[in-house]
């Protein structure tokens, strides 16, 4: 892998991130800690030949990524968990009608409006469901600067891939850290894009919505000659509204396939000096680099302790938790929000004794606060 | 003009599949071409039915009230449509007062 | 021959789910025609509706087309047009869905004077959740959720995109089919924001329960209310009090188009002009 240095934030990287990764419509609202990336991205993409368009609310700014996703360019939003909240019924009919796009959610502390500029880990349950109904949440979450860019790219060729929204999280310490970021060319990006699939057939042999229990949608663009059909309503292979019970349940079931089918194109995790671990912590995000710093800590005083970060938050990586939870005893995890993560590390172990340390004051963890943490278990 | 074929020598035509007998079109009707008709098979238990088809005068004025796509006015260079007689006047008003039913 | 509507429908799905007599479909046609008389191409037309019985003018016509959130029709299409300015951009929605729910969406909307035509179907009420108070029902009328009586004040959608900055603002009854085809086709030509309001009738959760039991009714009851523009600009205030002026009440073809302002902005951005300023626009404020 070539690689390149840049010295940028988090929310920067995002925008510089998308734009490389071929999108070319950004929607959105501005809301702490978030808007950098609107800031950066509407200078990017007009450049590009692109559009980025600052909407009345928060609603509107994902509706009008959605409906630029629909006409077959990737699209763009970026908010904070309050945004999410008002976007969450949008984000349920692009979950519907299988439309890829991609939301950058730089977490700040809730519920309400919270501590808007102050560090959070609280929407990671949030980003699980966050509209009503059944689907399958594809979220990633950036551990450093350079995953602000990296993860970015990778969730638009995974939305793409599984025709849905697909979230990256960042939290306000990434969102807003200025630093290096060590990232693959623009040349290996472009190369790397993966886009949706299209049909190229006649228009009467073209079933958007007639595909595998494990196949996304074939949307192809707009204005192309295959006039279709988008809804929240439930629908039939064409994309008309439909209640025939059949079709109604394959529908839902496939949303829920599609992902589970294909989890191994998803996954994504880091395993930190766990061969010989003793104690494992599990972090993600920002509080990982707190850990990392923690491990090496305890590793000076001979404490045998380890990190598991998963990248890929939803769907968990299930099978990679539960290996390490089988063999090491002692497993900490670590978050800013009571536990959001610590329930499905709970799940995917098959254990209740996973202890916590969690922290929603709007402060960093530090990596004494771990040292200590762990010390006590 | 996007134009679809109209059935030989006929100024006006319906298309019963997709009436759903709302009375719109013998309401607006100035010639009395149109009544509803009972049909037990609707429903809303009535059907539209052309009842004076020489008399049409090719006003369009059903064509254009009718929501469902189900009653065709035929364009006036294909026919020669009927003048708007004192009769059919009468006939249009009786059938209103009639409340859209076929009279007699 | 006669007018070829199946050419522009998605014949499968005749008959339509709306009642019998609605006016739905008079304006569907009207629009049909209008589309048909500018010559477009049915590939080039995204139509976006929202939630509600004009939410299904978008499952019946054979152009692009999407069904959205409820009220958001505006927001969606305005990133479909952005992406593909070239292409042509339709919403339909409801008194509901555009002027509650969906208010702030069409307010910025008329602001931005992006070229997107709205057609707005106001039939006074909640028809498809069956009689709710929509913020066009008229005050004293019964409705489901009022059944004292409505007290709610009305709303003239018209004049709101007026002052919103629509350059284009048109109103017409539905028993004007022709009038009605008339200011869509305009509406539709029209670059920039054009706000076209079709009354109709819903006898079925309107006029059942105020005193207007059929089609003809409830569509007798509209003619009593519009009055063309011209008669409406001489009237005084007095006899304009329950009136609804029809025909094209606004139109500025001089307003700037919000997309091709924003190809300033690539301009920009492109190094092939200097930044954009205050002294770029005549009315600043």
């Amino acid at each position: 892998m070539s690689t390149r240095e840049i010295i940028s934030t988090g929310n920067d990287l995002a925008a510089i991130a998308s734009v490389d990764a071929g999108c070319m419509f950004f929607g959105g609202y501005p809301i702490t800690p978030s808007s950098e990336v609107m800031h950066t991205i509407s200078d990017l993409l007009p450049k590009v030949g692109g559009a980025a368009i600052q909407m009345e609310d928060e609603i509107a700014g994902v509706a009008a990524a959605i409906g630029a996703s629909m006409s077959g360019v990737r699209s763009l939003t970026a908010t904070s968990g309050p945004g999410i909240s008002l976007k969450a019924e949008n984000l349920g009919l692009a979950q519907m009608a299988e439309v890829p796009l991609v939301v950058v959610n730089v977490m700040r502390g809730g519920p309400s409006t919270g501590l808007p500029t102050r560090v959070s880990q609280g929407d990671v349950a949030q980003a699980k469901n966050p509209s009503h109904g059944d689907y399958k949440s594809i979220t990633l979450c950036a551990g450093s600067l350079a995953e602000c860019y990296t993860e970015t790219v990778r969730a638009f060729n995974l939305a793409d891939r599984f025709m849905q929204p697909v979230f990256v999280l960042l939290d306000e310490t990434l969102g807003h850290m200025h630093g290096k970021a060590v990232l693959p060319t623009v040349e290996e990006v472009k190369a790397g894009i993966k886009l949706r699939k299209t049909f190229d057939g006649p228009a009467e042999e073209y079933h958007p919505y007639g595909v595998e229990q494990d196949e996304g949608a074939v949307l192809n663009p707009m204005f192309t000659g295959y006039r279709y059909h988008f809804t929240g309503l439930h629908h039939d292979k064409n994309g008309f509204p439909t209640e025939e019970i059949e079709t109604c349940r394959k529908l839902i079931e496939r949303l829920f396939h599609k992902v589970e089918a294909h989890q191994d194109e998803i996954d994504s995790y880091e395993e930190y000096m766990l061969d010989d671990a003793e104690i494992m912590i599990v972090a993600y995000g920002s509080v990982s680099l707190a850990a990392k710093e923690s491990i090496r800590h305890l590793r000076a005083e001979g404490i045998k302790a380890g990190l598991f970060r998963p990248i890929t938050l939803w769907p968990s990586p299930v099978e990679a938790i539960k290996k390490h939870t089988d063999r090491i005893k002692k497993v900490l995890c670590v978050e800013l929000n009571i536990g959001q993560y610590h329930s499905e590390v709970q799940r995917a172990a098959g254990r209740l004794d996973i202890d916590g340390l969690f922290k929603v004051n709007g402060r960093p963890l530090s990596p004494y606060e771990i040292v200590n943490k762990v010390k006590e278990l | 003009m996007t134009a679809m074929k109209a059935p030989e020598n006929t100024p006006v035509w319906v298309d019963e599949s997709r009436c759903k007998a709302c009375d719109m079109c013998v309401a607006v009707c100035p010639a009395g071409v149109l009544a509803m008709r009972q049909e037990p098979t609707s429903t809303l238990g009535s059907m539209v039915e052309i009842v004076a088809l020489n008399d049409c005068i090719g006003c369009n004025e059903c064509e254009l009230a009718c929501p469902d796509f189900a009653i065709y006015v035929a364009d006036n260079k294909d026919f020669k449509f009927a003048k708007l007689t004192e009769q059919s006047k009468a006939r249009s008003k009786a059938i209103i007062e009639n409340k859209y039913r076929v009279l007699g | 021959m006669a007018f070829n509507y199946d050419s522009y429908l998605r014949v499968e799905k005749m008959p339509t789910l709306w009642c019998w007599g609605c006016g739905d479909g008079v304006i569907l046609k009207a629009f049909i025609r209008a589309v048909d008389k500018l010559g477009w191409s049915k590939d080039d037309v995204c139509l976006v509706s929202g939630i509600g019985c004009s939410g299904r003018f978008s499952s019946y016509t054979d152009f692009n087309t999407v069904h959205t959130t409820h009220g958001r029709t505006i927001a969606f299409a305005t990133g479909v047009k952005l992406a593909n300015p070239t292409k042509h951009v339709v919403c339909v929605a409801g008194d509901g869905d555009a002027l509650a729910i969906g208010g702030n969406h069409t307010i910025h909307g008329c602001r931005r004077n992006i070229d997107i035509s709205l057609i707005l179907i106001n039939n006074f009420i909640y028809g498809l959740t069956n009689s709710q108070t929509s913020p066009t029902t008229p005050q004293g009328m019964w409705t489901v959720s009022q059944k004292a009586g409505n007290i709610d004040p009305t709303f003239d959608g018209c004049k709101l995109a007026i002052a919103a900055g629509a350059s284009f603002v048109a109103r017409e009854n539905v028993t004007e089919p022709r009038k009605l085809e008339k200011v869509i086709l305009e509406g539709l030509k029209h670059r920039g924001f054009s706000f076209i309001e079709a009354l109709s009738n819903c006898h079925i959760n309107l006029g059942r329960k105020n005193k207007m039991n059929s089609a003809m009714e409830n569509l007798d009851w509209i003619d009593s209310i519009t009055v063309s523009k011209a008669k409406y600009d001489k009237m005084s205030d007095e006899e304009r009090l329950n009136l609804l002026p029809t025909g094209i009440l606004h139109q500025d073809n001089e307003a700037a188009e919000y997309c091709d302002m924003y190809e300033e902005i690539k301009k920009v951005h492109q190094k092939q002009r200097k930044v954009i300023t205050q002294d770029d626009f005549a009315k600043k404020i």
